[in-house]
């Protein structure tokens, strides 16, 4: 037998206490001469035999009153069947930790998953004991405990138990094991029962790790764990991805979204319908004719931006069994008008040849709302940059600190700068100049110049090192042969910065020719080659305009149109310290969340530690203020419904000690044989009491006997007693 | 252990205790006392005429009243009523069950003052008070004399005896019975504390021999309340077992045995004819002296009982 409270067995001190009472009564005996011993005669004595003998009693009463209420506070219990005989009561602390990940809403037509697991948790509830220790968790990206350690009720329990939904986000199953272990050495019963009801998705209880195993194990020392799988179709279709291809964000553009269905069934799925929508209103819509399974199709959609100001743009499927991976979300920032500054410091033609790229259309027509603006080196403006979008640097000899100092500023505030290398750079003044670390202008120091040609004389051709960028997903469309024909001759030699990535390279030598990083709210692109032609043919090329007018358009975008997957943590960032100390989001549920705005090494964030719904929040400076919407998916890998049979779970599980109980039958079977902790507090509290009680009783029938003696037999006066 | 009694008498027995002079403490209980004159209970050996009875054989000749043959011719002897020759035998009991005291004067000191209150009282009249003092044996035993000195006695026997447990009262009875000349009143100062049976065989040898016999059963308070509280141990002056016991538990059956005792023995006296009196050891001497003798004087006739 043990004790879940022994630290309470001390009170079995107490026991001592009557003892001590008795025995100081004992001690403090009186001494007396006494000459009428003849009326203290045999009967007198045996009475007095007798009261000393009640006396005894009572105390052993007391005593073992005393013995069995520290022993009912101690909690009493056992798992041995060798005291079956004790009236004792089937007792067990519970946890239930209920997958609350979004494949839970994957639905067979009747109910979801979801459901399906609630109603197996009140199966387990019906085994619970009313005041038994219980715990609700649902487990998803971060586990959630919903009832911690609380006294069962049942009517609560399952009120609680109605209120619970499943997440838009992934179950994290690795982390589950440790995070139940803590919830089992935080709970107080003899014997510990965790169930797991979850679908058990075969990319995640297909194969097991050994650590998790491990861990499981661990979990199974401390606990009886039962494994309850709420099993369904594989059949899913989910809209895995949208990406902006191409275009521009500007209003009157069209810009070009792909979006990606991924059939993660069994089975082909013909006619996928995928629409598109803008603010709500579908502008789009596109058909993929069959989808095979585990296979993803593309449909392109074309986005016409009718007005400045963030778009939310989603693509969505219907009619499938799991709705919440239909829809992808994307958010656009579409401007008036784009205008940028191309500074040309060359003597030659670069500055043109950028110029004519920015400006190149399809179809030949003017944009009005496009402005270049190309000046010379020594016109560099020293004044305010405000209606400048983008800075354009075109081998730039060098610059002032003071421009240093200005172009900074400018990026940090959420501008774009590009940087071309040239003939005229002066490698060690840009060093000096630009800055080192996290605050340096370019993303590199700079270099010598350097040959970039092969033995034929014919420069190495383009390879986008980074094909997912913004920056080079339209050219990933180009034929290879197109893309294979830009050439580059001459490179600037760089050193890239810790905080910079390359985005694109020389084939076959991973050296760079374009470089990013972020400074601010901005960023910066660095092109270790020149426009001019001496340097390489890209200005002859497509790409070279394709790349230009998508680095404008990446660079003209804002932070937020980046989407971003539920669990991610949202910002909100500012150039200057904003007047209200608090920023608002608004949850796609309506809800709103104020975060204070804290100061982050130049700027001011406001930061969201954790998005936990699927959909458009918004995000505002101020209540007051409109809201800048930021697109926030569910992240694909849980999209993949597909449950593992059961005796596939059980063979990954063997040596585990875990349970599966994979029906409402067996689940009840197997709690009624694990369950086999027995509670005696109650049965020792009552003891106790009755005990108690009892010696209160023989104890005033005693003092009312020997009133009712003192009442019927006083043949003198009352003496006023003696101390 | 006399909290109730006035802080103003002067005569309470731990008062009297202090004295230290028996004689004087005689005197103080005993002036102020209205004392009534004893009758003789002896007639016939008087000069005050009684009245006259028809002569019969066998009856002194000087007895004959002539005056009156010579009116009427017949014979009529007068009668006289005795005024003195009183004697008075204090009996008091020494043994150890008397040293028991729960306040500063014990039962023996208490009926050492008694005893001389009543010689006192005694030797006032003229009449003569002889004493014995007993415990498992007749200890001393004076003849009744007339003298004062008998009060000093009293204080001498008392002090040089060692006490023992007495074993049998009604052999010490017997004992100072064939030891009395002559009939007297017989007053016996003893917390009685042995067997009824016993008591009563003693006290009814002293009345058939024609003694006038008085118990004076003197006992003390704690005895007759019995009032102990907690956890005490009764340790028997004679001899007895002791007994540790919470006498407030017992107490409602020691006050059984003590009634039952008490009403034995009082209804043995009022059989025999022996006037029965419970005096108890915290009361003011001359208070108890008072009510006994006014008690005493009006049941005159006869035998009597009360609780002093």
């Amino acid at each position: 037998m043990t004790f879940l409270n022994p630290l309470l067995l001390l009170g079995v001190l107490g026991i001592g206490l009557p003892i001590l009472a008795h025995l100081i009564n004992r001690q403090r005996i009186k001494r007396t001469d006494w000459a009428a011993m003849q009326f203290l005669d045999r009967s007198v004595r045996v009475r007095s035999r007798q009261l000393r003998l009640r006396d005894l009693i009572l105390l052993l009463m007391r005593c073992l009153a005393v013995l069995l209420l520290v022993l009912a506070l101690a909690r009493p219990a056992t798992n041995s069947a060798d005291v079956s005989w004790m009236p004792g009561e089937e007792r067990a602390g519970v946890i239930i930790a209920l997958d609350a990940s979004f494949s839970m809403q994957h639905s067979d037509g009747k109910a979801t998953r979801f459901e399906r697991a609630i109603e197996k948790a009140r199966i387990i509830s019906e085994h619970i004991q009313p005041g038994d220790p219980v715990s609700l968790v649902l487990l998803g990206g971060e586990h959630r405990v919903v009832l911690r350690n609380v006294a069962y009720n049942a009517h609560r329990f399952a009120e609680v138990l109605s209120e619970q939904q499943a997440a838009a986000e992934p179950l994290d199953l690795d982390s589950v094991p440790k995070r139940l272990e803590a919830l089992v050495q935080d709970m107080d019963a003899l014997q510990k029962e965790v169930y797991i009801v979850t679908d058990t998705q075969a990319h995640d209880w297909g194969r097991l790790s050994s650590p998790f195993q491990d861990a499981l194990r661990v979990l199974g020392q401390e606990a009886s764990v039962f494994l309850v799988p709420v099993v369904g179709s594989d059949e899913n279709l989910a809209v895995t991805g949208m990406d902006l291809v191409s275009g521009a964000l500007r209003k009157g553009s069209i810009a070009r979204y792909r979006a990606t269905v991924h059939n993660y069934g069994k089975s082909p799925v013909s006619g996928v319908e995928v629409r598109c929508r803008v603010e709500g209103v579908q502008i789009d819509s596109r058909q993929i004719p069959l989808i095979p399974p585990g296979s993803s199709e593309t449909v392109s959609l074309f986005v016409p931006f009718y007005n400045a100001g963030p778009a939310r743009i989603t693509a969505e499927i219907s009619g499938d069994a799991l709705a919440t991976d239909n829809v992808r979300r994307a958010v656009a920032e579409v401007r008036d008008r784009v205008s940028v500054l191309c500074v040309d410091g060359s003597t030659g033609d670069a500055g043109r040849l950028i110029r004519s790229a920015l400006l190149a259309r399809a179809d030949g027509a003017e944009d009005e709302d496009f402005v270049v603006q190309s000046v010379q080196w020594p016109d560099f403006p020293a004044g305010d940059l405000g209606q400048i979008d983008v800075v354009i640097l075109a081998d730039v000899p060098e610059i002032t600190q003071e421009q240093a100092s200005q172009l900074s500023r400018y990026v940090r505030q959420g501008n774009g700068l590009v940087w071309f290398a040239g003939d005229t750079v002066k490698a060690s003044k840009w060093n000096e100049l630009s800055g080192e670390g996290d605050n340096a202008l370019l993303p590199a120091s700079l270099g010598m110049v350097v040959d970039a040609s092969d033995n034929l004389g014919v420069g190495k051709p383009l390879d986008p090192s980074m094909p997912d960028h913004t920056v080079c997903r339209p050219l990933l469309s180009l034929p290879e042969d197109l893309l294979s024909e830009t050439r580059f001759l001459k490179r600037l030699q760089v050193e890239p910065a810790d905080t910079s990535f390359l985005v694109m390279s020389l084939a076959g030598s991973h050296s760079p020719i374009l470089l990013e990083h972020s400074l601010g709210r901005g960023h910066v692109f660095m092109f270790t080659t020149s426009a001019h032609t001496t340097w390489n043919n890209m200005a002859q090329t497509p790409v070279f305009p394709m790349l230009m007018q998508q680095i404008v358009t990446y660079l003209t975008g804002r932070e937020f149109e980046q989407p971003r997957i539920v669990g991610d943590s949202l910002t909100l960032s500012y150039a200057k310290q904003p007047d209200a100390i608090d920023a608002v989001f608004d949850t796609p549920s309506k809800q709103t969340i104020t975060v204070p705005v804290r100061q982050h090494r130049n700027g001011y964030v406001a930061l969201l530690e954790k998005s936990r719904e699927a959909g458009f929040y918004v995000a505002r400076v101020s209540v007051q203020s409109p809201g800048m919407p930021i697109a926030v998916n569910v992240i694909t890998q849980e999209s993949d419904v597909a449950c593992v049979t059961t005796a596939a779970l059980l063979e990954s599980l063997e040596g585990t000690g875990i349970t599966v109980s994979a029906t409402a039958a067996d689940l009840s079977a197997d709690i009624n044989t694990a369950r086999t902790g027995r509670s005696f507090w109650r049965f020792f509290m009552l003891a106790g009491l009755a005990v108690l009680v009892i010696e209160s009783l023989f104890a005033d029938r005693i003092l009312a006997r020997n009133q009712s003696r003192r009442d019927q037999a006083s043949p003198l006066p009352q003496h006023g007693e003696v101390a | 252990m006399s909290g109730h009694l006035p802080q103003t008498n002067y005569l309470d027995p731990e008062l009297l205790q202090r004295l230290g002079d028996l004689e004087l403490v005689a005197r103080e209980v005993v002036e102020g006392l209205r004392v009534g004159s004893h009758r003789s209970p002896l007639r016939g050996l008087s000069t005050e005429f009684a009245h006259h009875r028809q002569y019969a054989p066998g009856d002194a000749l000087r007895t004959i009243d002539w005056r009156v043959y010579g009116r009427t011719d017949r014979y009529y002897t007068k009668l006289y009523e005795a005024e003195t020759n009183f004697d008075c035998h204090l009996l008091i009991d020494a043994s150890s069950s008397m040293n028991y005291a729960s306040g500063k004067v014990s039962k023996l000191e208490y009926a050492k003052f008694l005893a001389a209150s009543l010689a006192y009282v005694v030797l006032k009249q003229r009449d003569s008070v002889g004493l014995s003092v007993f415990d498992s044996e007749v200890r001393t035993y004076l003849p009744p004399r007339s003298a004062m000195g008998i009060i000093l006695e009293i204080d001498r026997s008392l002090r040089d005896i060692k006490p023992t447990p007495k074993t049998s009262l009604a052999k010490q009875l017997h004992d100072i019975a064939l030891m009395m000349k002559r009939r007297s009143v017989v007053v016996v100062i003893s917390d009685l504390l042995s067997d009824v049976d016993d008591i009563l065989a003693g006290l009814d040898h002293l009345h058939f021999d024609g003694h006038s016999v008085v118990v004076l059963h003197t006992l003390d308070p704690y005895e007759l309340k019995f009032p102990f509280a907690g956890t005490w141990r009764f340790e028997g002056l004679e001899g007895e077992e002791p007994l540790t016991t919470q006498p407030q538990r017992i107490r409602e059956d020691y006050l059984k045995n003590l009634t039952e005792y008490m009403d034995s023995l009082r209804a043995g006296c009022v059989a025999a004819h022996i006037d029965y009196l419970t005096v108890d050891t915290s009361r003011p001497l001359d208070v108890v002296l008072s009510e006994f003798f006014n008690e005493r004087q009006s049941t005159l006739a006869g035998p009597s009982v009360g609780a002093r």
